[in-house]
Order: C-alpha cells, then structure tokens, then sequence
C-alpha cells in the first residue's frame, strides 16, 4: 500500500518548477471572520426588507413555499394547518433550545404528535435505531435556519447538538423557521459565514456537517422529467417571523 | 473497463449509436435541454465571466502548491478523527476500500454518484468480496439494475424511456410498475429507503475538499449524498488529488458557478458540507470517516501535457454542447468519462494508445472550451494527444504515411505549387460537385465518415498572380 510519504514525495516529484504562465491566486479571505459577519449583519439591518423580498422570490423559483408571521406565537398555526392539510399527524422538531422556542404544547393542541429531538448524543445503541426509525416514520420536520440566501433562494442549516442531521432530510415535508438576522444578500456573504463558523468564533454545539439547502429533493433522470421529493423533502416551507424569530441559530458566527 | 464495450471498435459503436432512433431523440433533446439552461443560468448572472476567471485562477494556484494543499487537508481530517488512504492505481484503490467495507463488517453499502468510484470499476470489486454496493442516485440506480455504465457525467441514464425503466423495475424487483416518471420515482424511493436505513457503510465521492477546514463537499439534488453521510454508521469519500480547494471563500466561488454550468440551477438542491466523522454530542452521523485520495494517472499530468483537464469540475457542459458526443452519446466512447473532457481523462488513466481513435472524435470546433466554467482549452490538448498518438506510431501505418506526405507537400512551395495540378488529375474520377465522397483502398476509410473538398480547379496560388494585380491601385 502507498504511504503518505511516497504519495506526496511522487507528487512533489511530479511538479513542475516555475509558476507557468497562467492566471494564478486564491480567493481573499475575510482576515477576521466573526468581524466580517458583524459588518454584514449591520449592513443588512437597514436593508433587510428588500433582501427579504429577493429571498422570497428566489426561494418561490426553486419550489419553496414561503409564509410570514409577526411574531413566533404564530408559528404553530402555519404548522398546523399544513399538517391539516396534508393529514400529517407525527412531527419532529429539534430540540427547544435549538430551534429558540418550545413550539409543542401548541403543536400538540393542533392535534399533531410532537417528538422534540434530544439535546445531544444518546450513548444507549438499541435507542438510536428507535430514534431513527422514528424520525423516519414522521410526515413533518421543524427546524430553523442559520441562513436564508437571497441570491439563490437557499438555506443554510448547521448539524449538531439538538439539531439532527435528518430532521430536514427524512420527513416528506420540511418546514424551517427563520428571522430576519439570518438573512443575506450573496453566495459571497455566505462565505465570510462558512469562513466565521470554522474560525474561533464556530458555536460550540456545531456539528460535523452544513447544508446548503435550495428546494426540495428533485431529480430529472427519467426523461428528463422533473420529479421532487427522490430521496429528501418532496416539499420545502419557509417560516419568516417578523419579530426575529426566538431562534437563536441566525445569531452566532 | 470491464464490461467488454472495447471488444467492438469504436467506428462500430459509435455507428451503432447513429443507427438506433431513440438514443438520437433522447440526445438531441437532453443536450439542447442542458445548453438552454445553462446559457440562461448565465445570462442573469453578470458576475458570471469574471467569476470563471476566478474560478480558473484558483485551480492554477491550487495546482502549483498541491503537495502542500493535500498535506493541509490531510492534518485536518486527521485532526477530526479521520483517516486518509493513498491510492496510486485504482487497484489500489479497490484494495483499500474493499478491506474497509470488510472491517465494517459491511454486507450492503449505499452510494451516493461518483464518478470516481466508477473509474475505479469499485462496484465489481464489492460485488467480487460478497459485499452489495447500490447506487442511490435514481440514474444510477436504474443503469445498476440494467447493468450498464453511465452515459452522461450528470444524467446517467439519459439514453433510456420511462418504458425501458418500466419494464426494468417491473422485472428486478418483482412488481409490475406503470411507464410514469413520477411512479417509477416513487418506488425507487421506497425501495431505497430501505437500504439507506440498512447499510453499514456510505460511499461518496467528492465534489471539492476544503484544504483549511479538512471538508468534502458533495452537491446533490436528490439528497443521498445527505442520506450516505447521515445514517451508515462508516463514510468512505473517494476523490481525485485535484479536487482539493484551499479555503471556504475559495470553494464558494466554485459552489457559484458549478450548478449554472451543469443544469443551469444557481445552486444544486443540496450542497452537503461533511466536516469527518461525528463528533461528540451529535446524535446522527458516522463513527467512522475516511478520505481515499486517488491519483490514478493524475500526478503524471500535474507537470505533463494534460495538465490542464485537471481543472475539471465534472459538470458536463462540455458534453452538450460537442457535436461529436450529441451524436453517439457517452457509451460509444467505451470508457467511464465519456465527451471531449472525457477523452483528455481518459488518455490520463489509460495513456494515449487507449484514445487512437477517440482523439480524432472530435471537429475542434471549440465549442467544448468555450462552454468549460474554468476555460480549459480542450481542443488543444487533443490536438496534443493527436501528435502523441502519432509519435508512438500507434497509428495505422497508411495514416501516419499519408500525414507525413501531407506535411512535406504544405511545408515546401516548390512540391506544393506542383502538386495541385498533380492531385487535380487524381481526383478526377472521384469528384462529385466539388466534394469527394468516396476514395478506393484503404483511403475510403477517410471518406467513410467524412466528406473531401476537391481541390479547386484554380488554386489560390494559381490564382494570385491576378488577384494581387487587381487589387492594386492604378
């Protein structure tokens, strides 16, 4: 078998000496990453209405649905009444903490099933099969938002503690929850984020992966026929509170 | 490759390609589908030609210090707990990650598309150690049940009608399936979901991996690339040394302009960042990680002549827009990358004797360098890979001769002004309105695909005594 050190020695022997002629340079990089997203922050605090309405509609051309509450009381009747509407009975949500409110005495009462995702890890083996098989099993998925992209209709949802890798990927219908500190404008805002969220300043509940999530699941591999809903979400809502959502998870980076 | 496509020789699949009526419909209307996209991907997109630039900039730089990029991203998956293999060949390739599915103890491994997986052939190499591999992305998972390889980098199964998969499903899993895309997606997902929830391990490829952070990154639009990363308890990641990104502000830029090229989407429906295994406090997630980084013909290239394929972001924009593979399609290259890009991968992985014939599949039209998001110049490389092919005398004697001839006429006035009358009266018997159609002997293998301008009654040299006299003012 090949070592590290043949590897890279073979590939340090195959480089050529001299810079060639082409364009060569990498990207800039934010110097301090959790200040470059405090700037953004600012910059969007004035301008956050039209940003909204950019998202709005970008997150419409990839198959979102978009709703608007006032305030995060609201929520639960959005959720409940796309539950009605699609006889959806099982909801899981991250955990209270993750999501910045505790939504399911109000779910409950809209006659849905709540199973709120543990806050961590859950050490016993035979429970997590159970676990999944559950999450699995459930017709909607809350979560919230760390991002809503303007520029691309997209959101981006950090995995980790309270927050489960497929809350947003197993239930048919996905419902996210945001408010307006988790909106920005570009891919190229969203970088200085990715950048701030593998700095120092990287929350300490975050987990080993990030979704950038823009539509729902779809595919085109049969005659080119478009389908959604192959493997992830067959629907993708999106819940603006125009309070600013409780949800803490557009506040960090 | 090993599923006997190289028996026949290229001429014959790809006439066999011409000749069948549905691959032609399916062809033309796909590859016409995906240019649209893309161009109007493009054109609401200003920044978009600066950014191809940019793009292009930062391979280059990645490129001249990759010893010291792959190096970062090795201690940083380290750092997270996972583990990195090295695979000179693809054998070596199998090897590594047979013996790691073996330790997992693994009977069924989901996958998620990878084209890196299919130029290593792993699915045969499971398959041979008792272990199921199944692939999870739709295309995949039919051309798998078929038995076939993929035709298209990012629609694999573009060459089959809804009533081929039908009759596919119906007769693999043992149920009669109607012809509707939307039915036949509904049963691959419950079939599917079983197996993601079954297997012990996951195996990816990789889009881009973040040097700083020790990330991979996969862009899906069904979402198994979030499924094979999320529920077997192993992940496995197969990636080419090149596609190794320094930062997070670096990959965004790719992130930007991948999806416009590719289906014309500002951004896939999923971009999954996968940061190792799971850490502590996460419920979801591998135990285990591990990255097998492949060269298979790449490190070669980093000082040689293909150098610049290596910039290459499998999209498959180059493939739609060639006039050469919306003819035959990708399975009459023989190989797993199919187009122009496709050819240049493959003289990587299997040296130039394997591309005789697949070097000349192409007009050199430009179209392929022009559609590339990072501008690599195709054409050139193949016109490289044409010389290579002539130097090793791979070629059939008669051509070599024939081109040789040909350089020493364009190459000395004297012979060329006395050849002109001399091949007026050769081609006499074969010219038909100014086209020679068909030669005899061993030239009409020219002709067989291709049409010769005769040569003029009146050359332009013959004719430039006049010509220069004219256009002089009096």
């Amino acid at each position: 078998m090949t070592t590290k050190a043949e590897f890279l020695a073979r590939l340090r022997h195959g480089m050529p000496q001299g810079q060639g002629s082409l364009a060569a340079e990498v990207a800039d990089r934010p110097a301090h990453p959790a200040e470059a997203v405090e700037v953004i922050r600012r910059q969007l605090s004035e301008r956050w209405p039209e940003t909204l309405a950019r998202f709005q509609t970008e997150f419409e051309r990839v198959a979102g649905v978009f709703h608007r509450v006032p305030t995060a009381a609201e929520v639960p009747d959005v959720v409940g009444r796309l539950a009605r509407e699609r006889q959806a009975r099982r909801l899981i949500a991250w955990h209270p903490e993750a999501l910045g409110a505790d939504w399911s005495a109000a779910l409950t009462a809209e006659g849905l099933t709540v199973e709120l995702m543990p806050r961590g890890e859950i050490d016993d083996e035979p429970t997590r099969p159970a676990l999944r098989r559950r999450i699995a099993e459930a017709d909607l998925g809350l979560t919230g938002a760390d991002l809503a992209v303007a520029e691309t209709g997209s959101l981006v949802l950090i995995a980790g503690r309270g927050r489960p890798r497929s809350t947003s990927l197993l239930p048919p219908c996905h419902v996210a929850v945001f408010g307006r500190s988790a909106l920005v404008e570009s891919l190229a805002q969203v970088s200085a984020f990715f950048e701030a969220w593998h700095s120092d300043a990287a929350p300490e509940w975050k987990g080993g992966v990030i979704n950038v999530i823009t539509g729902p699941s779809r595919t085109a591999d049969i005659e080119l026929t478009l389908i959604r809903g192959v493997h992830g979400p067959q629907e993708l809502h999106a819940i603006f509170v125009e309070a600013d959502a409780p949800t803490a998870t557009g506040r960090h980076g | 490759m090993s599923d006997g496509a190289l028996a026949t020789p290229f001429r014959a699949r790809a006439e066999a390609a011409l000749r069948d009526p549905f691959l032609q419909e399916a062809l033309t209307i796909a590859t016409t589908k995906f240019i649209t996209l893309r161009r109007e991907a493009f054109a609401e997109f200003p920044e978009g030609e600066a950014l191809r630039d940019r793009a292009r900039a930062i391979k280059e730089a990645t490129l001249q210090h990759l010893d010291q990029y792959l190096e970062q991203l090795i201690t940083s998956i380290e750092a997270r707990g996972g583990h990195v293999h090295y695979a000179t060949t693809a054998a070596e390739a199998r090897t590594i990650i047979v013996d790691l599915a073996r330790r997992a103890g693994a009977r069924t491994v989901v996958k998620s598309k990878s084209m890196a997986t299919e130029e290593i052939d792993l699915n045969e190499a499971l398959i041979h150690a008792g272990i199921t591999p199944v692939e999870t992305d739709l295309g995949e998972y039919i051309i798998q049940l078929a038995g076939e390889r993929p035709s298209h980098i990012i629609a694999p199964a573009i060459h089959k009608t809804k009533g081929q998969v039908a009759e596919l499903f119906t007769r693999e899993l043992g149920r009669a399936v109607p012809a509707d895309p939307e039915e036949l997606t509904r049963v691959a997902r419950a079939e599917l979901r079983e197996k993601f929830l079954q297997a012990e391990m996951g195996i990816t490829g990789a889009n881009f991996a973040v040097a700083d952070t020790g990330t991979i990154v996969l862009v899906t639009n069904e979402g198994n690339g979030r499924m094979v990363t999320s529920l077997p308890r192993v992940h496995v990641a197969v990636m080419g040394v090149e596609k190794v990104v320094p930062s997070m502000s670096d990959l965004v830029v790719f992130l930007a302009i991948l999806a416009k090229s590719a289906t014309g989407q500002k951004l896939s429906a999923y971009t999954t960042l996968v940061q190792g295994p799971r850490p502590a406090g996460e419920l979801e997630g591998p135990e285990e990680f591990h990255l097998v980084l492949l060269d298979n013909g790449r490190i070669d290239q980093i000082g040689g002549p293909l150098r610049e394929s290596l910039a290459c972001l499998r999209c498959g924009a180059c493939l739609n827009v060639c006039p050469v593979y919306r003819q035959i399609g990708g399975h009459a290259y023989g190989y797993t990358y199919p187009g122009p890009i496709g050819i240049l991968l493959t003289a990587m992985q299997h040296g130039p004797e394997s591309v005789k014939d697949l070097a000349h599949a192409s007009s050199l039209c430009g179209a392929c360098a022009e559609a590339c998001p990072v501008r690599i110049d195709i054409p050139r490389m193949l016109i490289e890979l044409r010389r290579q092919v002539d130097e090793r005398r791979i070629a059939p004697r008669e051509e070599r001769l024939i081109f040789r001839g040909l350089a020493a006429t364009l190459t000395r006035p004297a012979w060329y002004r006395l050849g002109a009358p001399f091949a007026r009266l050769l081609q006499r018997p074969f010219v038909r309105g100014r086209m020679i159609r068909r030669l005899p002997l061993f030239l009409g293998r020219w002709t067989h695909t291709r049409d010769l301008p005769a040569v003029a009654s009146r050359t332009f040299t013959e004719r430039w005594p006049e010509l220069s006299r004219e256009a002089t003012p009096r």
